[in-house]
């Protein structure tokens, strides 16, 4: 018998595993001032980026991406920082209307002064620490676990220790009612046919090859051809013969469990089950799209030992080799290289897995979160255009 | 610790009619754990997989308990499966090879 979740209630009925202060900037010109409020805090954290309201072909998705960042349930509060222009003061009242309780603003229109801006947003961060600290963690159900999963620095042993064991967890996970979800769409190129084989009507099936088919059609637009060479000839030398293996692999990380649905980029994951997000093989971005998604925690296997992590949702890293586990400890939650060595069986490190996904959720820190890893960044589709 | 000496493949699923080899194999190694009785046929690098049913020509081959392609000629239990044998059922690897 597992032990009990216990995560913070938001009055809106969702549910987070951190209860984080969040310093945001909505112009790229404050991010400086995020980061300096953050760091001068009692434990407040900060995100930069590079969007100054520019109006073109990623508009929207980069509003989605902010406001639901924003708005995601591990944040106790958001500050934002703001020029107030009518674009940016939509992205906040997106964020409230997805479910964020206490959105604060600072805005420079108003208040005039960058130091006034850092001198006040201290202030404000401070006091909603307090509060954030007087709020306790109450037993909660297991649909309140929105798992994301993520694969970056793959190696040859990827698909049959870290994956697998992560697809063990993520089905124990979905069977008792939570969520998790499967992203980078890079990743399942040649293996789609076979997950769409697993969706629960045949509709959800034609989705996730649709979204595939989808991304391949604007690669070859951008001139790339990326089947021509897959797998690479190191991947045939190191015992991949198709593409479809290639891509099962990365696809492990699902387990074996049915595919509920598909959701767009960035998309509000809300029900329980497995999906699959279109998201970009780019780790960070990928990260960042999945906290934009209302994901609250994630497991992200490597073969090489990525540090990325994200400022709001823990990031749990599980080694797919024991050579790379023992060069990095303080990077590595888990290694599951431990199944190569033929130490251990995938159920026993999925088993592990599944209880230490449990001990995070319950507040055990990750090695990124320790490391302050906070990595964010937003996915464009489209040349930027300044107006 | 015995069990580290003895596990030389791993099978991935159940429905699978391969293995993972976690060494390399040698002709005439035969594999007797998690119940296979299998003599090894050809020289298998570390990584590669091995036959743990006879498949027949055009059969699938079970990986994760999926199939990721199709046998190009009858496969012995104890055989090398790789790209020598084996086709993807979507896209050829002939022209990488």
């Amino acid at each position: 018998m597992s032990k009990e979740l216990m995560a913070f209630e938001r009055s809106d009925g969702r549910w987070g595993l951190r209860n984080h202060v969040l310093i945001l900037p909505l112009h790229s010109a404050f991010s400086a001032t995020a980061r300096k409020i953050a760091d001068e805090s009692n434990g407040a954290v900060a995100v930069s980026h590079d969007w100054s309201g520019e109006i073109d072909g990623d508009f929207d998705r980069i509003v989605k991406t902010i406001s639901g960042f924003a708005a995601n349930p591990n944040n106790f509060a958001t500050i934002f920082i703001t020029i107030g222009t009518p674009n940016e003061l939509g992205i906040i009242e997106l964020a409230r209307k997805l479910g964020l309780s206490k959105a604060e603003v600072l805005n420079v229109a108003e208040l005039g002064s960058m130091g006034k801006i850092a001198e006040i947003g201290l202030q404000m961060a401070n006091s909603l620490l307090k509060e954030a600290k007087a709020v306790s963690r109450v037993s909660a159900p297991w649909s309140a676990i929105k798992l994301g999963q993520e694969c970056g620095g793959s190696d040859a042993l990827s698909g049959i220790t870290a994956n697998p064991a992560l697809g063990v967890a993520s089905d124990r996970l979905v069977e008792l009612g939570a969520s998790s979800v499967l992203g980078e769409t890079t990743e399942i190129l040649g293996a789609e046919h076979l997950l769409a084989a697993r969706a629960i009507t045949p509709e959800i099936g034609a989705q996730i090859v649709e979204t595939v088919a989808r991304y391949e059609r604007s690669i070859n637009y951008e001139g790339i051809d990326m089947r021509g060479a897959q797998p690479s000839r190191g991947n045939i030398e190191g015992g991949l013969t198709t593409l479809e293996e290639k891509s099962l692999g990365a696809a492990k990380k699902a387990g074996s469990a049915q595919f509920s649905g598909v959701f767009e980029f960035a998309d509000q994951v809300t029900k329980p089950g497995l999906y699959f997000m279109d998201t970009p093989g780019h780790d960070t971005e990928q990260l960042t799209g999945f906290g934009a998604g209302g994901i609250n925690v994630i497991v992200f296997t490597t073969g090489r030992g990525t540090p990325t992590g994200s400022a709001i949702v823990p990031t749990i890293k599980v080694a797919t080799n024991t050579t790379m586990a023992d060069a990095i400890p303080d990077l590595i939650d888990l290694n599951a290289g431990t199944i190569a060595d033929g130490l251990k069986t995938l159920n026993d490190v999925g088993g592990e897995l599944f209880d230490l996904i449990l001990e995070v959720a319950n507040g055990q820190l990750t090695k990124a979160e320790k490391g302050l890893h906070h990595e964010f960044s937003l996915s464009r589709m489209y040349n930027t255009v300044i107006r | 610790m015995l069990r580290i000496l003895m596990r030389k493949v791993l099978i991935l699923n159940e429905k699978d009619n391969i293995a993972v080899c976690l060494v390399e194999l040698a002709i005439g190694e035969v594999i007797g754990q998690d119940g296979l009785n299998l003599t090894i046929q050809n020289l298998i690098p570390r990584g590669h997989k091995v036959a743990t049913a006879a498949i027949a020509k055009n059969e699938g081959i079970i990986k994760y308990g999926e199939r990721m392609g199709h046998a190009t000629t009858d496969i012995k239990v104890g055989e090398h499966v790789h790209t020598h044998n084996v086709l993807g059922d979507r896209l050829s690897t002939e022209q990488v090879v």
